[in-house]
């Protein structure tokens, strides 16, 4: 059993807190031999067989240094794989993906429709870094299913987005013909297949969002006590104190309610769900202070301080949206407490 | 060491006796500040039987010697049958106790601590009108005398925001013994019968028409020197005996209850017709989660309590998270309740989720305020903990 503090360490070293955003396909590489692409993969299936804590740990680490290798998609890709009871070539599929081949799910809607003919078209959204992907991981109306990036009809199309550290594509169906070998799911199965992939998805950004949260807040706390005004460093003024001392009361509670939740294998679906909205909410607010309480500085592209807000303010809408999330934990709260 | 079978067998016995001997009604039995006092002398004497009011008490105390993880089973098991509070007794079970336990001498511990599982409460005589935040500043004269052989001191001064001074029998006191060097140097620690010629005890009208602090007056009081805890002067030291007391059960056990009244909240929007309004919604689910993350948070702090690794700010913390949200649970029932809660409607004593929306959101104060601001907090975090610069001590106009 690896330790946690053991994982933290190693993240640490491997991502030191000095370097942003370390070139994308290198980290990559790096997350590899890791072993961090199977450390959610079953020891039955040859990985790792690590549980929610550990990829939390690792997630949360790779927030704090704005990591541009796309793990989180790459681990709900495998999973997604690991829960398939329809995927022909399973076990050699969750070879390849272990081994370093990429296949995303996709982090934001599909907007897609099916022909009477079983063809599909439309937008598969959110696949991060497209240009690496042999396959996606897609929920369509027919059910989880991998499409293969060179497959007829597909096409990937990448968007310019305002966060640096990460790049999204929409993959573009026109008539694709689904694979029946590569269905991950039926119709049926996609709902429980959505019941496990969510919370993970949710744990996993909210791990990020918390990451990255600390290491903006440090960042700040160095820059008020090296910035003078007044001849005194500006961290002695009391108005600024305070407001960083609301950024830490609000990460720090909130990272209690992580470890909690990813610690609780009996955590319902829509506790994670409401603690993803609650992180992304602490994250927007913590770059928010950032840059205000950096002046002038951080509103150039020189500083990092927008590296940090345009990550916080991309993260609120991956995986569902601040307002439909917790739209949807006030509704079953709400059923609940009847 | 107490291993998880014993704690999960500590908790079934909590439950048997919760189940048995849970005070029904007891908020209906709180409407007057009068009948709230019975309820909590009877609640509290059926804990004292049963062996729960006193878990963090030495083992000599019947009930007492359990752990910190024990005590916290306890809180939580009282706090989830959403039974009263300790409120009328938590000065003379916590901080009374620890200033006895910790600082007086062994006269004054066999005196006062059988006195107070008999059901004798204490106040604290700390605040006052200009020593809020800047305790150390305050002014309450002693002046040690000879009267009728006997050395005393003779206490002039006032004290305020006791907690329930209107119903103490005794008070934990600080008075001034000397202005000499530096402000805390001069502070004495005394220890006041209620009913000394001379004490008067005036409570303090809240704005939600609750009477829980009171003004004490001090006039010519005269307190024998025995009564001191320490030596003369001496006394700061022993204040922060006593306002370490409390040991973070506290906020535990107010988040677990306000998890619990969420319901209240819920049953607030179906009264009002607003199931489908998503807006609201939206508020109710974001008001869920940061309650759990309250509850995550205090949680977390009794662990790391339990397991010795505290730091320096982490209580700030809990209770900035818990006052935001109390704050926020209850603006949420006035903003849903609409002109329902401008109509005024009696009052719960001794509870601070009570589902009459104005008077929660007018108590919600009573934690950004009491036992050290919210600002006070802030600058904990910020200059213990994040070990951000303190302002310049000395200024002038």
């Amino acid at each position: 059993m690896i330790e946690l503090n053991e994982l933290t360490d190693a993240a640490q070293k491997a991502f030191p807190a000095d370097k942003l955003s370390p070139a994308r396909d290198a980290s990559w590489e790096l997350t590899a031999e890791m072993g961090w692409l199977m450390v959610r993969l079953p020891e039955d299936d040859g990985g790792l067989g690590l549980d929610r804590e550990a990829s939390t740990a690792i997630h949360y680490e790779m927030g704090r240094v704005l990591s541009s290798a796309p793990l989180i998609p790459a681990q709900l890709g495998l999973q997604a794989v690991v829960e398939s009871k329809t995927l022909a070539d399973r076990a050699d599929w969750l070879e390849r993906l272990s081994a370093g081949e990429y296949a995303p799910l996709h982090m934001l809607p599909a907007k897609v429709e099916v022909a009477a003919n079983g063809t599909v078209s439309g937008t598969v959204g959110g696949v991060f870094d497209g240009d690496m992907a042999v396959a996606v991981v897609a929920m369509l109306p027919t059910g989880y299913t991998l499409i293969p990036t060179d497959a007829q009809g597909v096409e990937l199309t990448e968007r310019q987005i305002w966060d640096p550290s990460r790049r999204i594509f929409d993959l573009v169906l026109t008539g694709y013909a689904p694979d029946p070998a590569l269905m991950l799911s039926d119709v049926e199965g996609a709902a429980a297949m959505h019941d496990v992939l969510g919370p993970e998805a949710h744990l996993a950004l909210a791990a990020d969002c918390l990451g990255g949260a600390t290491a903006a807040l440090a960042m700040t706390v160095e820059y008020l006590g090296m910035r003078k005004q007044f001849d005194r460093p500006i961290a002695m003024f009391q108005a600024l104190k305070h407001r960083v001392a609301d950024m830490k009361t609000r990460i720090v509670a909130t990272e209690a309610l992580l470890w909690s939740r990813a610690r609780d294998p009996e955590a319902a679906r829509l506790q994670i769900a409401g603690l993803k909205a609650l992180a992304t909410d602490v994250y927007q607010f913590v770059t928010e202070e950032m840059i205000q309480l950096h002046g002038g500085i951080g509103l150039t592209e020189e500083h990092q301080c927008h590296l940090f807000m345009k990550r916080a303010m991309l993260n609120l809408q991956l995986c569902g949206s601040l307002d439909w999330l917790n739209e949807r934990v006030g509704q079953d709260a709400l059923a609940e407490m009847a | 060491m107490t291993d998880n079978a014993d704690l999960e067998a500590l908790r079934s016995e909590v439950r048997g006796f919760l189940d048995a001997e849970k005070p029904a009604g007891w908020r209906d039995a709180s409407r007057t500040q009068e009948d709230f006092v019975q309820t909590q002398r009877g609640w509290f004497a059926k804990l004292v039987k049963a062996g729960y009011a006193i878990p963090h008490w030495p083992a000599e105390f019947p009930g007492g010697g359990r752990s910190l993880a024990e005590q916290k089973v306890i809180y939580e098991e009282i706090a989830k049958a959403d039974c009263p509070r300790l409120l009328l007794s938590f000065v003379s079970t916590y901080h009374a106790f620890a200033t006895l336990h910790e600082c007086a001498s062994e006269e004054q511990k066999a005196k006062y601590m059988p006195r107070i599982l008999e059901g004798e409460t204490w106040c604290q005589g700390f605040s006052e009108p200009g020593a809020g935040s800047d305790l150390a500043a305050l002014k309450c004269k002693a002046v040690r005398e000879v009267r009728d052989g006997q050395e005393v001191y003779v206490v002039n001064g006032q004290k305020v925001w006791s907690t329930m001074a209107q119903f103490a029998d005794m008070c934990l006191l600080l008075v001034r013994t000397s202005s000499e060097g530096v402000k805390q140097a001069g502070i004495t620690y005394l220890l006041m019968d209620m009913k000394t010629p001379g004490v008067s005890v005036s409570p303090i009208h809240q704005i939600q028409g609750d009477e829980e602090f009171a003004e004490i007056f001090l006039d010519n009081v005269v307190i024998p020197v025995e009564q001191r805890v320490g030596e003369e002067g001496k006394g700061w030291a022993v204040a922060q005996a006593t306002l370490a007391s409390e040991r973070g059960l506290t906020l535990m056990e107010l988040g677990y209850r306000m998890r619990g009244a969420l319901s209240r909240v819920a049953a607030l929007i179906r009264e009002h017709g607003r199931e489908q309004d998503r807006g609201v919604l939206r508020d109710f689910g974001a008001l869920v989660s940061e309650v759990d993350a309250v509850c995550a948070i205090a949680d977390q702090f009794l662990d790391n309590r339990i397991k010795g690794i505290e730091r320096i700010g982490d209580a700030s913390i809990v209770k900035n998270s818990y006052s935001r949200a109390l704050r926020a649970y209850a603006k949420l029932g006035v903003r849903l309740g609409g002109m329902d809660e401008q109509y005024v409607k009696p009052i719960t004593f001794g509870d601070l989720n009570t589902g009459n929306w104005m008077a929660d959101f007018m108590n919600s104060y009573a934690w950004t305020i009491a036992g050290g601001s919210e600002e006070v907090q802030r600058n904990i975090i910020a200059e213990r903990m994040l070990e951000m610069p303190r302002e310049p001590k000395h200024w002038t106009l």
